[in-house]
């Protein structure tokens, strides 16, 4: 099974530097997201402790036991559902909250809106690599994608997504790094059976 | 309480039936209180109504005819009273119930409240009503964490009080609101509250209220929005289609509602369907005209009514022309436009065209029925134009319709125009003549180049030259075009050409002689904002025109000039490049222009700006005049100058210190003279100064040396004076030589001899030992404490000068190193004549003899050198023995006194070798010696002292040569004063 999915990967080094690529937009966007959890915070006077209780992203628990393939694909999935919620969140701030000045909050959640969105293209292509479905629809089941009532728990809610984006990118980001050795492992792997193979012949 | 009083009068008036009375009265009151218990209603049937956002509590009741109520409200949990309050309250007539509101500070919500009610008249009351309670929301079923008011909107500066219910079993912590906590109060068991002064505008999303728990891990919150009341303004309406109406209007103030909480708006009492804008200018169309419109802004805080109404006709704000296009020649153009709708053809229009040409904008009104189209007149050929259009009712204008969308055009091509030409003359019939470079207008058209023609009319003689598009000179030769002479002119003509054909010509005539005459004077222009402001005299029938070229003052030859002509009647301009620059003197001419030759009225001279000289004064010399210095320089050159030179500054420096000496503020002047100065070493620097300030200026050092003529003129003064003095000396005792002779050279009486002694006794066998001359030798190692002659240095003569002093220079003594002889009273030899008081007073007192042979030793001295070995040693001092003993002729003293003192040394350890040149040819005494003392040459020098020698006797006496005197004055003509005087003495010596 792994000798199969390893064969899907058309060579190392195009994953090795599509790999790379994920992880630096994963750092930009960490990066992006921190500063936007602290204009948010600074904007609505929430201390940085502010309770925020359980995930809103829903995927499979972690576990080694999962391949390549399957990493790529639950940290995609993941990806593709903070997205929504992002955009929902934006659009239900907008919608209720919005309206006065745009300030460097409002740039900074496009920015982070926007990257996150390239490294969805980025996760995607190397789980199309890794031999993953083409395209992925966010699984919204079981998602609080249409956030709370008031306006102060859609203002915690909005600070929830943002804190969800936070830990998936972060989760990308380690990922991403844990990837390339696998990938290297595994090429070697497929080698061996070539050899193997050829040697039965 | 009215009868009370009136009871105590009673009492007091009938005090027999005072009990009876009493009780009666206490019995009716009884009843009448009993009355009225039985008559007050109590409140019955209280029912609440509340309106939580408003936080209004709305009570009713049944109560009869009672009007007053004793309210009471109290916090249902805690018994704390909220309210109690006695109220008037009327009946409604609506529901036949009393009806009572009351606004709770708190939020209904934070907890139960329990209301009852009785009816009161004056103090009677009824009983209370049954309590009704208002159920809050800290409930126990209501277990959740709750805050409220719930996203509430107030206005800026309002207090609101927030509740917080906590969750059942958790502990309450704090409330905050935005960055701040508050102080809370408890209203219940799980219900806490706090109020906020004084809001101020929150962000547009709110400003958070917070609720925590003691642990400050669970929270729940509101938004509270704080902003103001709407404030419309500029509410208008008006038609763009003439049926239609759009009314338009602005906020003039940020409500700080957004969204949800925006503004909403009624026009007519008809919500206006806007789309949310941040953009402060509303626009809102109604289909039709009513004339009338009424305007009605409202938010959470607040409303705000507008109103207007005109006729359809004086409100026309016509909408944009369309489909512009245009026709276009070469000076003018017509645009052509369509209208809308078809109402605008048959409405009176006043229409703007708007022309852009180079980033110019000028605009042309057009009027007229239905306008669509225009000419556009005076427009330049071959340029790009753009053209917009707008329109409005030309009756009743209302205002300008919107600018229609822009066409661009570009207009045909024309020959160009005539270009503007100068000629620049050098001093030898050479020059340039130059034009001024068409502009993209001038040149109307694609420009090909250039014709330059010179044509001398006279010879009928021309010369054309092609140049093309980036050459704007050419230079000329004008002797090759036509003969030299005062008559002869040249005409100069350049003509331009484009792809449209060749511009009329340009010529300037130029006459055939010096055009370099200069003015008779040259003005000074002065450099303003404007430039150069130039004014002349004009002569008020002139016709002609005015050419004023200007050029850098140092060029000389073909220089590159600018100008600019001047219309006829002109008297003044301001003349201004972007070439003009700072320290550079520029020559500006006025030139008159007409069908002749162009000549020079006027010439200026300017500075843009003045600046310090670039280089000093050159060649700085300095001279000196005596105890004067004179400092000479040449002026700066004209580049250097850079500023009209306005005198020149004199220092003196030493070190690093300037003094000024003189300023010299004649621009002219050349040189300076520094008078009376002692000698030494004078450093002086000479800075020319502009209005800028001074140049960094010219050194020149110079050492004044002593002034050798005033010391040559002093000496030969001080000889003169000393001559002067000697001639009037001598003439006095001339005329005194009796006198003289008596006082100095008294008659020496005859020796009375008693007797023939003489020959009688043995002969006088003493003879001057030969070594009895004076032998001056200056010996050190003689002993200066014995007889001898002492050696005293003249002074007076050392301070007569160099030129005796360096005539002398070559002796080992000097000769006016006078000998005395110290030991007069030692000598041995007494005077033979004791009893004669005349010999005895001039030959005893041998000092005072010596003071007057000392002033007649200069004489000796002078004899001393009529030395018959040679004239040109006679001023060698008699010192050298060896000199002596060869001269032979030279006056010895013959008192010897070292013939007496022999014995005890030697005063001359180098005797004579030769005796006779000791006692060779000499001066002798003027008395007899001769014959009572006969001198045995061979001898008598040589041996013994001479004892007794009238010798002694002799050397008080002038010594007088013999009758070889004549001889010796041949020998030696320039004889001296003393020798003069002395011969004058002796002859006149009875």
């Amino acid at each position: 099974m792994a000798a199969r999915r390893t064969r899907r990967i058309t060579g190392p080094d195009v994953s090795r530097s599509t790999v790379a690529r994920a992880a630096r937009i994963a750092e930009l966007l960490q990066y992006e997201c921190s500063i936007l959890l602290e204009l948010y915070r600074e904007k609505e006077s929430f201390t940085a402790d502010i309770l925020v209780d359980g995930r809103l992203v829903s995927v499979p628990p972690p576990s080694s036991q999962l391949d390549t393939r399957d990493k790529l694909w639950r940290l995609h999935s993941a990806l593709l559902q903070c997205r929504s919620l992002l955009d929902r969140a934006i659009a239900r701030e907008e919608e209720e909250l919005g309206g006065g000045k745009k300030g460097d909050y409002e740039t900074q959640r496009k920015v982070v809106k926007d990257r996150l969105s390239y490294l969805l293209i980025s996760t995607g292509e190397l789980l199309k690599t890794a031999g993953g479905p083409a395209l992925l629809t966010p699984n919204l089941e079981g998602l609080e994608i249409d956030g709370p009532t008031t306006l102060f728990e859609l203002k915690l809610w909005v600070h929830r997504i943002f804190k969800e984006v936070d830990y998936w990118t972060k989760m990308a980001i380690t990922t991403l790094e844990a990837l390339p050795s696998v990938i290297a492992k595994e090429s070697m792997m497929t080698t061996r059976v070539r050899s193997t193979r050829s040697a039965r012949r | 309480m009215d009868t009370m009083p009136h009871l105590s009068v009673n009492r007091s008036s009938k005090p027999n039936c005072r009990t009876v009375w009493l009780i009666s009265v206490l019995v009716g009151l009884l009843a009448i209180h009993t009355y009225a218990n039985d008559v007050l209603p109590v409140p019955q049937q209280v029912s609440l109504s509340a309106n939580m956002d408003s936080q209004q509590l709305s009570i009713s009741w049944l109560a009869g005819a009672a009007t007053t109520f004793d309210l009471v409200i109290l916090r249902t949990e805690l018994d704390e009273t909220v309210l109690s309050e006695t109220v008037s309250v009327m009946v409604s007539q609506l529901s036949g119930r009393h009806e009572w509101n009351w606004t709770s500070v708190e939020p209904l919500e934070c907890t139960s409240l329990s209301i009852k009610i009785r009816s009161r008249e004056g103090q009677t009351t009824s009983e209370w009503s049954n309590t009704e309670i208002l159920q809050g929301s800290d409930l126990p079923s209501e277990e959740n964490f709750q805050i409220f008011p719930l996203d509430k909107v107030v206005p800026v500066g309002a207090n609101t009080t927030f509740c917080c219910i906590m969750k059942e079993g958790n502990q309450f912590g704090k409330i905050r609101y935005g960055n701040t906590d508050l102080i809370s109060t408890r209203l219940s068991r799980r219900s806490y509250a706090t109020t906020v002064f004084n809001q101020g505008l929150s962000s547009s999303s709110g400003s958070n209220v917070i609720c925590y728990d003691n642990t400050e891990q669970l929270i729940t919150g509101v938004a509270v929005f704080v902003g103001y009341p709407p404030l419309p303004g500029d509410f208008v309406c008006e038609t763009r289609d003439l049926t239609s109406t759009v009314c338009l209007w602005n906020e003039r103030r940020d409500t700080n509602l957004y969204k949800s909480r925006g503004t909403r708006y009624t026009l007519n009492n008809r919500p206006c369907a806007l789309e949310w804008s941040r953009n402060p200018q509303k626009e809102y169309r109604v289909a039709n005209w009513e004339g009338k419109w009424t305007l009605v802004a409202v938010n959470a805080l607040g409303q705000y009514s507008l109103t207007d109404s005109a006729k359809l006709s004086h409100r026309v704000n016509p909408v944009a022309p369309e489909h512009l296009t245009s026709v276009v020649h070469a000076l003018n153009a017509t645009v052509l436009w369509q209208l809308k709708y078809d109402g605008y053809y048959s409405l009176a229009l006043v229409c703007q065209v708007e022309l852009t040409s180079q980033g110019y904008k000028t605009k042309h009104t057009f009027t007229g029925v239905g306008l669509r189209s225009a000419v556009l007149p005076d427009l330049y050929p071959y340029e790009d134009y753009s053209v917009q259009v707008r329109c409005g009712a030309q009756q009743n204008f209302w205002k300008w319709g919107s600018w229609s969308e822009t066409i661009s055009f570009k207009t045909s091509s024309l020959v160009p125009e005539s270009p503007d030409m100068w000629v620049w003359m050098n001093k030898d019939y050479t020059g340039q003549v130059m034009w001024k470079p068409l502009t993209r207008r001038q040149s109307r058209g694609l420009m090909t180049g250039y014709e330059v023609t010179l044509w001398s009319p006279e010879e009928h003689l021309q010369h054309t030259e092609i140049v093309p598009l980036d050459i704007f000179a050419v230079p000329i030769n004008l002797t090759q075009i036509a003969t030299v002479s005062s008559d002869n002119m040249v005409m100069a003509t350049v003509t331009a050409k484009n792809t449209e054909g060749v511009s009329q010509p340009a010529s300037v005539l130029i006459p055939l002689r010096l055009t370099d005459v200069d003015p008779l004077a040259v003005s000074r222009a002065v450099y303003t904002d404007q430039g150069f402001s130039l004014f002349w005299q004009s002569d008020a029938n002139a016709t002609f025109a005015y050419v004023v070229e200007w050029c850098n003052a140092s060029c000389k030859w073909n220089c590159l000039v600018d100008w600019i002509n001047v219309a006829p009647g002109n008297t003044n301009v301001s003349i201004e490049s972007a070439n003009f620059q700072p320290g550079v003197r520029y020559n500006i001419s006025l030139y008159s222009s007409s069908s002749e030759a162009p000549e020079l009225l006027q010439r200026w001279q300017g500075y843009m700006q003045e600046l310090v000289p670039s280089s000093p004064v050159m060649s700085l010399l300095t001279t000196q005049q005596d105890s004067d210095i004179l400092l000479s320089w040449e002026q700066i050159p004209l580049v250097s100058r850079r500023g009209f030179v306005l005198g020149y500054n004199i220092y003196m420096s030493s070190g690093s210190q300037f003094t000024l000496l003189a300023n010299l503020s004649d621009p002219g002047s050349r040189s300076y003279k520094v008078k009376s100065m002692p000698e030494g070493s004078y450093k002086f620097t000479v800075k020319a100064y502009t209005s800028a300030g001074e140049d960094t200026g010219a050194t020149a050092s110079i050492m004044l040396e002593p002034f050798t003529d005033r010391l040559i003129l002093e000496i030969l003064a001080s000889l003169g004076v000393t001559a002067l003095f000697l001639v009037i000396v001598t003439f006095i005792c001339y005329k005194k030589r009796q006198w003289v002779k008596k006082a100095f050279y008294p008659d020496i009486p005859e020796p009375k001899l008693p007797g023939d002694w003489s020959r009688s006794q043995a002969p006088l066998d003493v003879k001057p030992p030969h070594h009895s001359l004076v032998h001056m030798v200056e010996r050190p190692e003689w002993d200066s404490s014995k007889e001898a002659l002492v050696v005293i240095p003249e002074e007076d003569e050392d301070e007569d000068g160099q030129g005796i002093g360096e005539a002398l220079a070559d002796t080992d003594e000097p000769t006016s190193l006078r000998y005395y002889n110290q030991v007069v009273d030692e000598r041995p030899i007494r005077p033979r004549y004791p009893d004669s008081s005349d010999s005895s007073a001039s030959s005893l007192d041998s000092a005072r003899t010596d003071v007057t042979y000392t002033g007649i030793q200069t004489s000796g001295s002078f004899v001393f050198q009529l030395d018959s070995h040679g004239s040109s040693e006679g001023h060698q001092p008699q010192a050298d023995p060896s000199f002596c003993a060869g001269g032979g002729g030279g006056y010895r003293p013959q008192m010897q006194s070292r013939v007496v003192s022999d014995d005890t040394g030697p005063a001359s350890p180098n005797p004579y070798p030769d005796p006779e040149a000791a006692s060779g040819g000499g001066y002798k005494p003027q008395s007899s010696w001769q014959m009572d003392s006969p001198v045995e040459d061979g001898e008598g020098g040589s041996r013994a002292p001479s004892l007794g020698s009238p010798t002694s006797i002799a050397s008080t006496q002038f010594l007088l040569p013999d009758g070889e005197e004549h001889t010796e004055e041949k020998r030696q003509p320039s004889s001296s004063a003393a020798t003069w005087l002395t011969n004058l003495l002796s002859s006149t010596k009875p």
